[in-house]
């Protein structure tokens, strides 16, 4: 179960990171400018035409993240974007059309809106205001597919942050040659803080993992897994213990037949590491069994993808070996210690 | 005459922090090639003085050289238990989740023999204790008698200089019996092997050449 548990949250906020980085691929941002925290909505939206003006920038677009409740049940991130942010190039209408800007119009993404039930023409209520759901989408990912994207000014009025957003999308004018695509970047980054003081200008990829969404999910997951896995070492320990004792006339019976101390320390460890093994194994299916049943579920299909991070089955692996390891230790050692004559008098 | 095999001595041992004292000063000297019955009554000390001589237990006080050099110092206990002495029990202690052949493999697994040579050494010696037919039985399959035999084959495993057998008819009927010791005597001349063999009854101490008593610990006329 622990590494079921490991699989299931790791796997889920891996599947997370992965989510948000296939939003900054699949948008083309290179740079997002930001204050300090992911949510803060603090820049001046003026501070997008400072970026702009820079020789390296090619565009750049202000917008705001929020996560809202939709229904009681329900609740998605929404993005507040200009009607001609380059960000629209990772969307696909399916149907209807792309917002416009100063209306109360709405776009949503087409698994929320298989969830909430609403077509193009219907009404999509936010914070007790109305608005027209005009265009439905395929994102570029599963964090997309459950979103709703709105017009910026619509979302600063309801959220009373008129002029501010949360971040400013930056896409990069192509590398001059001789110039490697890092250095490149490095030098945008250094040009858009000396623009804006008090500001911070990060790489999208390490915007993608490095942002307080994520790592809040990668917190709660390490240490939820870690708790499930204290739980499950104690839960071999005592297995083992018992295995031992119950062993200890067969382990004094290979001590007689010349078993060193350190091959009967083996042999128990490598029972532990066998049962760690096993439950893992049991695990990565539970754990993979969870991710596909949440993606699939409308409460949890936004923000939990299906996609399966391959090495994370090495990692489970690796932790199922090493919690039979220390759960084994003691066990092993202290069965690996008793003096043959005296476990071969054990009934 | 040569040098003694096993070399006991002034061998003491005591359990319960000296309240009960097993041995109290054991001289003894076993050559090599002999067969040694030690008898004696229900406590006297006999087993105990067969696990010092093993290597399974220390002594209190005093010494067992083997080849002139003393166990637990000179020469590694389990390095002793596992290349120069065989062991026969009165519970036969097979390891009741493994075959015949596999028990056999067990003290050559210790030996770090390989797999295949393994696999035809337990068959052969099976085959030498007359259990050729009954390989890939458990314990819990086989008879009494077909156990110790799985049991000598085992104490062989890995060629020993010295078999010690401690009541290996203890839990046998009289045929049984018989044959156990027709094959320990059998393989001791063939092999030109030491067979220490702990009893307590008197026609078996009398079949082996040299019969030495123990009483309260201590050898007796």
């Amino acid at each position: 179960m622990a590494i079921g548990a490991f699989v299931g949250l790791v796997g889920f906020s891996q599947a997370f990171e992965h989510e948000w980085l296939r939003i900054y691929s699949s948008s083309g941002i290179d740079i997002a400018v930001i204050q300090q925290t992911f949510l803060n909505t603090n820049i001046d939206e003026s501070a997008a035409d400072k970026v702009r003006a820079l020789p390296s920038v090619a565009k750049a677009t202000p917008m705001i993240y929020n996560v809202m409740d939709l229904t009681p049940d329900v609740n998605a991130l929404v993005y507040g974007w200009k009607a001609d942010s380059f960000e629209f190039q990772s969307l696909r209408i399916l149907s209807g059309r792309p917002f416009h800007d100063g209306h109360p119009e709405v776009m949503l993404g087409e698994l929320l809106a298989s969830n909430l039930n609403k077509q193009v023409g219907d009404t999509l209520t936010l914070e007790g205001a109305s608005f027209s759901v005009v265009g439905i989408y395929h994102g570029g990912s599963a964090l997309e597919a459950g979103a709703v994207i709105m017009p910026l000014d619509q979302l600063q009025q309801l959220s009373s942050l008129q002029g501010k957003v949360s971040t400013i999308h930056v896409q990069l004018r192509p590398a001059p040659a001789g110039i490697s695509s890092d250095a490149y970047l490095k030098r945008a980054e250094e040009q858009i803080e000396a623009a804006l003081p008090g500001l911070r200008a990060v790489p999208a990829v390490e915007r993608a993992s490095n942002n307080q969404l994520v790592r809040l999910a990668h917190a709660s997951a390490w240490g939820t897994s870690s708790i499930a896995l204290l739980i499950g070492i104690l839960g071999i320990a005592n297995t083992m213990a018992m295995s031992v004792f119950e062993r200890t006339r067969e382990i004094g019976i290979l001590r007689a037949l010349g078993w060193k101390h350190w091959q009967v320390l083996l042999l128990i460890q490598m029972e532990a590491v066998v049962l760690g093994l096993g439950g893992g194994i049991l695990g990565i299916l539970v754990g993979w069994s969870a991710l596909h049943l949440l993606s699939a579920l409308p409460e949890t299909a936004s923000i939990v993808s299906a996609s399966f991070p391959f090495e994370l089955i090495f990692e489970a692996l690796g932790i199922a070996v090493l919690a039979g390891l220390i759960a084994g230790a003691l066990p092993a050692w202290r069965g690996a210690s008793l003096s043959p004559v005296e476990a071969l008098r054990h009934d | 005459m040569t040098d003694p095999i096993l070399e006991v001595r002034g061998l003491h041992k005591s359990y319960d922090e000296g309240r009960i004292e097993a041995l109290r000063g054991v001289d003894l000297s076993i050559q090599a090639g002999e067969f040694l019955a030690i008898s004696g009554h229900s406590g006297s000390g006999k087993s105990t003085l067969l696990h010092l001589l093993g290597g399974l237990d220390t002594p209190t006080s005093g010494s067992v050289l083997f080849q002139g050099k003393q166990l637990g110092s000179a020469i590694n206990l389990d390095a002793y238990r596992c290349h120069h002495v065989g062991f026969v029990f009165q519970a036969f202690y097979l390891l009741p989740t493994l075959c015949a052949v596999e028990n056999v493999q067990a003290p050559m697994l210790a030996a770090g023999k390989s797999h295949g040579n393994r696999r035809q050494r337990a068959e052969s010696l099976l085959c030498e204790v007359g259990l050729e037919h009954r390989t890939c039985q458990r314990p819990n399959q086989l008879s009494a008698g077909e156990r110790q035999r799985v049991a000598i084959a085992r104490a062989l495993a890995n060629d020993p200089a010295i078999l010690l057998a401690d009541e290996p008819t203890g839990n046998l009927d009289s045929t049984n019996s018989a044959r156990i010791m027709e094959i320990l005597t059998g393989i001791q001349k063939a092999r030109g092997m030491t067979l220490i063999v702990i009893t307590h009854e008197e026609e078996i101490a009398n079949s082996a050449p040299r019969h030495i008593r123990i009483h309260d610990g201590r050898i007796v006329p």
